[in-house]
């Protein structure tokens, strides 16, 4: 019995003079479904944090302690997501959290971060109310929902200035929720909805509605769809020759390569609002974008550069904090003003929001067969093309 | 002026739409004429088909027009496969069901679906050929004129052929011998066997010729349309559509009964709403079975009979 204690005792002083001596790296557990329906996601941000987590390391890593990340599977369910962040906290005594990737996962981790008042930061989870509940504890980089569609309503606003605008959108939970969004902020800023028609997904034939809108003569044409449809769309439209100011997608099957693979030269001059794209102009992100390619033969989607931005918050947040204390901290996270890859990082509170960055969301337009960010201006990789020219005129 | 073009170009739409049903549905009237059975695989035949289409497009750079020339033989075989090896040797068994055919061709569905997704996987493809987009505007040929109509090229392509392989079956079961015989198993197979037709082999020949109808249909769909594994169920619904409103087993009527839907799924579109076209669809289809349940091929028949 004697002898256990010398052991146990010994084996204290070991592990603590072990410790001591990697007190010079720094880990952090990250959240994220490596399992599941949403693994693909998990999976894209995994390689992205890991990214970080090298360069970062490659120059000192964080106050010169090497960071090593650890991802902890939470298959995608909000219960597993709790329970792997209490153990963060309560065990492993993390100074700050931050992953996952859906919004009910964030939104249950939220709770139990601004319990345990340990900073939390949302990387990708974007329903409205994980930061409308006055959580002190919580920061959110990416803009909700509500807002993906500002800089495309922006766009609309300083250089298109549309009167009318019909909205074409597939019958399902996505199409009917951007198209509802879209009749709201079209509204709000003084145009007319002359066609709002959804269709079934796999439709062959979009002529009859599209006729319809021709009929119509709106300014903006904008639909809600994915990939296939949205190419069988340009096509149908440049085969009807629809004479619109400007034909615009909500993000989805319009912002990804396959969509100009599909649609061909009927693509040309469409625009499309999206979170951030390989080739905009924030600093960092075009390498970022190339060394995602090399490594994976793909460019990431934006959930991608989310991840990657937000292990540079952290190293931000963590090197200007007085104390790794949690009051402290949240102090530093309230101080942010930084440029990321994702684009610049501020948490603010206002229009019932609570540490929500706020940030212009990109339009990107087709430009001689290639996506190109061209909104905002002061981040855009080409000028924008408009007035575009009419069907007959092109070649 | 405006409500005129919409009228006109949604019949267009209507028209050329429901020339390449029609096609989908002739094969599926013919097997259901001469078998009596209801193909259920008939449109992943169909997707099988433009996965032909799309591999020599991608791999080899092969039109898909041309592809009509490959795919077609391809499943004419496959057809005839299917129905010796598997739907001849189910028809003897005895069973409590009686449409056991009906199942089989139902799990072979499925067997083709998943097999493509396996094969495959689940990604959308398509080929992106240069002229997909390309059309003829009335505005170009009469410069005066009022309203603008347009006819795209690849639907308008799609349309005739479906119509030059329509008329050359007319001509195969009107007039060549072994046609006759396909029509003579179709009317009555006992009496085709008793006069020395080999009613076994008419089978297979009519299998396999209903899935080279559908494979030329496939392959006329894929320039203007998509695919993915599970694209089938789709153009089998249309199919089973047609049919029954054409009259079970007609041919003739199927032609017919695919340019009613056709038009009526653009009118619907145009003048109703395009989230209603599938609702549209099951609508006639019931409206078919209890006012009209010999379909159009019964107005034909009465209009001869009449004579």
């Amino acid at each position: 019995m004697r002898r256990l204690r010398l052991i146990a005792v010994s084996l204290c002083f070991i592990s603590f003079f072990a410790f001591d001596a990697l007190a010079r790296s720094i880990s952090f557990g990250i959240p994220l479904p490596l399992t599941g329906t949403n693994a693909k996601f998990g999976e894209i941000e995994k390689k992205s944090y890991e990214i970080a987590e090298n360069e970062i390391n490659a120059k000192g890593g964080i106050k010169g302690m090497k960071v090593v990340l650890e991802f902890e599977d939470s298959q995608g369910k909000p219960e597993i997501s709790r329970s792997i962040v209490e153990r963060l906290i309560d065990v492993k005594k993390q100074p700050v959290i931050f992953g996952e990737y859906s919004s009910s996962s964030s939104k249950a981790i939220a709770a139990v971060a601004e319990e345990r008042k340990v900073p939390y930061l949302v990387v990708t989870g974007a329903t409205d109310d994980i930061t409308q509940q006055n959580y002190k504890y919580v920061f959110r980089m990416n803009p909700t929902n509500a807002f993906y569609a500002t800089g495309f309503m922006s766009f609309l606003d300083k250089i298109v200035k549309p009167k009318s605008i019909a909205i074409l959108y597939e019958s399902s939970d996505f199409g009917t929720s951007g198209a509802e969004d879209m009749v709201k902020q079209a509204q709000k800023a003084g145009m007319k909805v002359l066609v709002r028609e959804q269709y079934e997904k796999g439709a062959v034939d979009f002529k009859p509605i599209l006729s319809k809108v021709k009929a119509a003569n709106p300014d903006v044409i904008y639909m809600v769809s994915y990939v296939m449809d949205a190419a069988l769309l340009m096509r149908q439209i440049k085969e009807l020759r629809i004479e619109s100011k400007l034909y615009a997608g909500g993000a989805a099957g319009f912002a990804i390569p396959e969509f100009i693979d599909n649609a061909k030269d009927a693509s040309e001059y469409v625009v499309t609002a999206t979170l951030w794209s390989p080739q905009v102009s924030y600093p960092g992100a075009k390498e970022f974008a190339k060394k995602y390619k090399k490594l994976y033969q793909d460019y990431p989607s934006y959930h991608g550069a989310e991840a990657y931005s937000a292990l540079y918050i952290i190293k931000n947040v963590l090197e200007r904090a007085r104390s790794w204390k949690s009051a402290d901290i949240r102090a530093a996270f309230k101080a942010t003003d930084m440029m990321t890859a994702f684009g610049p990082i501020k948490f603010v509170d206002k229009l019932g929001y609570t540490n929500q960055n706020f940030m212009d969301t990109l339009v990107m337009q087709v430009i001689k067969g290639n996506h190109e960010t061209i909104w905002p201006a002061k981040y855009a990789s080409a000028k924008y093309i408009y007035p575009i020219p009419k069907w007959k005129d092109r070649k | 002026m405006a409500q005129l073009e919409l009228f006109l170009q949604t019949l267009i739409s209507g028209f050329l739409l429901g020339g390449l049903y029609a096609l989908i549905a002739l094969g599926m009237a013919l097997i259901m004429g001469v078998m009596r059975i209801i193909n259920l695989a008939h449109g992943d035949i169909m997707m099988m088909a433009m996965y032909i289409a799309f591999w020599l497009f991608t791999l080899f750079g092969i039109d898909p027009y041309v592809s009509v020339f490959i795919a077609a033989p391809a499943l004419f075989l496959f057809g005839m496969g299917v129905q010796k090896y598997l739907l001849t040797p189910v028809m003897k068994v005895e069973s409590i069901l009686p449409h056991n055919q009906v199942i089989l061709t139902v799990g072979l569905a499925m067997v083709l679906s998943n097999l493509a997704t396996v094969l495959f996987t689940g990604n959308y493809r398509s080929t992106p050929v240069n002229y997909a987009s390309n059309a003829w505007y009335l505005t170009d040929i009469w410069k005066g004129s009022p309203i603008e109509l347009s006819l795209s090229m690849p639907w308008t392509l799609s349309f005739v052929i479906a119509i030059v392989i329509t008329i050359a079956l007319w001509l195969f079961l009107s007039k060549t011998d072994i046609g006759k015989s396909i029509r003579a198993t179709s009317q009555d197979p006992d009496a085709a066997l008793i006069l020395g037709v080999n009613v076994n082999r008419m089978r297979m020949l009519t299998f396999g010729i209903g899935c080279a109808l559908v494979a030329c249909a496939g392959c006329l769909f894929i320039p203007i349309y998509y695919l993915y594994p599970s694209l089938g169920k789709q153009f089998t619904n249309v199919g089973f559509v047609i049919t029954v409103i054409g009259g079970m087993g007609s041919t003739n009527g199927a032609v017919i009964g695919g340019l009613i839907l056709g038009i009526f799924e653009s009118m619907t579109a145009t003048y109703i709403g395009m989230g209603w076209a599938p609702v549209g669809r099951f609508a006639i289809f019931v409206a078919a079975l209890v006012f009209l349940p010999g379909g159009v091929a019964s107005i034909i028949r009465r209009r001869k009979l009449g004579k």
